[in-house]
């Protein structure tokens, strides 16, 4: 029996007796869901057949996992479609039955076997604070077992607005001294996926998208799939008539509210955030926030958590335009670095000197001469 | 004691909200739809290439979507797919715009799209498939025409 990764997709499928339409309605949900031209379902299905299973190995550090609670919950293309037919998934603690020791030599044995060829995915940002003791598994702290990790990683999904942006972790006053993957990685392509949680179809289409095509989709400038994230909420959402009639709910419990209307005065940051929610929607397209009756809380942008109050109106608050304030750029030093090996340094001292400016500038953007 | 009645409870409105509608009943997302899908039929009609329309990519409330399926109607063909959930094709009454929704194994829409074309892509056999069933269909007539053989055989020896 021939190793999982040796199966390209076609095989694990007539393995498993699916059938070529069903493949090709896998594939038009998948391009529906990733919001692709929909006539690149068929020829993904194609696509796909010959492509090689790779193996995925999925690293969890200071993270609540939240995202991979969203990860499992993907409905085009399941998270049971994707691990049985399309990648190999070789590492995962949660999802795992193996613990201990076992689970670590399945860690290093993955590695060894696929390396320059596995996907990393990475949810939760990396602490260095206190010799990175803040997050350990196995004896190993985060920032070392990340830069391990990476060396053999064909590419780095960063799953979340923690792995992609620092998120929460990082937000002010950052006592564990996080940073995102970027900033601890800066010799490999990386996807940054972001979402408090990201959107499920988000993970999996984007997981896909890179399995089927074998390169990197088509980035934003905090590198994030444009696919998703190419249009802003307030684009893309169903309550843009209210606004661009004037009618806006001014309570939560007002007539505006009840009738629907738009909620920018009341907080909505849909103007400015990019994400996918308000076409994929969440729970198999069931409902977004908006949708729910409450603004968008730009939870897939940078440095949201620290923005100012999530109720107040964007043209009051100080939040400016989508991407201002991106750890990315901020952190190319740090990221240049860690490619000499001298992250944790560098690191800390990008933190000192964004302390500085916390304290001189308690709402804003980082400072841009890094 | 109060009655029922004298709980001071109002009806909300319906939570289904809808967004204003726009001149002529159709909302402007349905218009652009409509539009667009001339626009691939005609091409169609000219020889050009099948085409879809992602429903699923396009902000369209409840409402769209009915006024949508109203305004193009049902025709004479509507299939039913079983092939891991069930998917439901029918041709709507323009001829060569197809409605196309396909269900997962727990029955929730995963695509939802127009297609454009003389014939749904996914009805098709495909090749590949033809080649093995035409093989064991001539394995089966093998089969059955060695069995015959060997019924008449034992008729035969009676």
């Amino acid at each position: 029996m021939p190793h999982d990764s040796d199966l390209n997709v076609g095989e694990m499928l007539r393995r498993h007796g699916v059938g070529r339409r069903a493949f090709i309605k896998f594939c038009t949900a998948t391009v529906s869901a990733l919001a692709l031209p929909p006539w690149m379902g068929p020829a993904m299905a194609d696509q796909l057949r010959e492509a090689r299973r790779p193996s995925v190995i999925y690293l969890s550090f200071q993270e609540c996992t939240g995202c991979f609670e969203s990860f499992t919950r993907s409905f085009a293309p399941t998270i049971e479609n994707l691990i049985f037919n399309v990648v190999s998934l070789d590492y995962d603690d949660t999802l795992m039955a193996a613990s201990g020791d076992a689970a670590e030599s399945a860690l290093a044995q993955a590695m060894q076997q696929n390396f320059g060829k596995y996907v990393l995915i990475v949810d939760g940002s990396i602490p260095t604070g206190a010799g990175g003791a803040c997050c350990t598994a196995g004896g190993r702290s985060a920032v070392d077992s990340l830069r391990e990790a990476a060396k053999g990683a064909a590419v780095i999904i960063c799953v979340g607005t923690c792995s992609a942006f620092g998120g929460i972790p990082f937000a002010n006053p950052n006592p564990t001294e996080a940073w995102p993957v970027s900033a601890i990685i800066g010799d490999k392509p990386l996807i940054n996926v972001s979402g408090c949680p990201p959107v499920p179809e988000v993970i999996t289409g984007t997981l896909l998208q890179y399995v089927t095509t074998g390169r990197l989709p088509d980035l934003d400038e905090q590198r994030r799939p444009k696919a998703f994230f190419g249009n802003t909420i307030h684009d893309r959402c169903y309550r843009r008539p209210f606004y661009d009639e004037g009618k806006f709910a001014k309570s939560f419990d007002d007539e505006g509210a009840r009738n629907g209307w738009c909620l920018y005065e009341l907080g909505c940051k849909g103007p400015t955030t990019y994400n996918a929610c308000a076409t994929l929607k969440w729970n198999g397209g069931t409902s977004f926030p908006i949708e729910s009756g409450h603004g968008c809380i730009s939870c897939s942008e940078p440095g949201f958590w620290d923005k100012g109050s999530l109720y107040a109106p964007l043209a009051t608050a100080e939040w400016g335009k989508a991407g201002d304030n991106s750890p990315v750029r901020t952190l190319e030093l740090g990221a240049a670095a860690a490619a000499a090996g001298g992250v944790i340094g560098v690191g800390s001292a990008g933190l000192g000197r964004w302390r500085q400016h916390r304290r001189e500038h308690p709402i804003g953007n980082p400072p841009e001469d890094e | 004691m109060s009655r029922l009645r004298d709980i001071p409870i109002h009806v909300e409105p319906s939570a289904q909200i809808e967004p204003p509608a726009r001149a002529g009943g159709l909302g402007g997302g349905v218009t652009a739809i409509l539009s667009e899908a001339a626009g691939l039929l005609e091409k169609l009609a000219d020889g050009g290439k099948p085409a879809l329309i992602d429903l699923r990519s396009l902000p369209m409330s409840p409402r769209d979507r009915a006024a949508l399926q109203g305004a193009l109607g049902e025709g004479e063909v509507r299939v039913t797919l079983n092939a891991d959930g069930i998917s439901t094709l029918y041709e709507t009454a323009i001829a060569g715009l197809w409605w196309v929704e396909h269900r997962n194994g727990q029955g929730d829409l995963i695509a939802e799209l127009l297609e454009i074309t003389r014939f749904p892509l996914i009805l098709d056999s495909a090749p590949d498939e033809i080649a093995t069933s035409a093989a064991a269909l001539r394995a089966l007539v093998h089969a059955g025409s060695t069995a015959h053989m060997a019924g008449e055989e034992h008729a035969t020896r009676q």
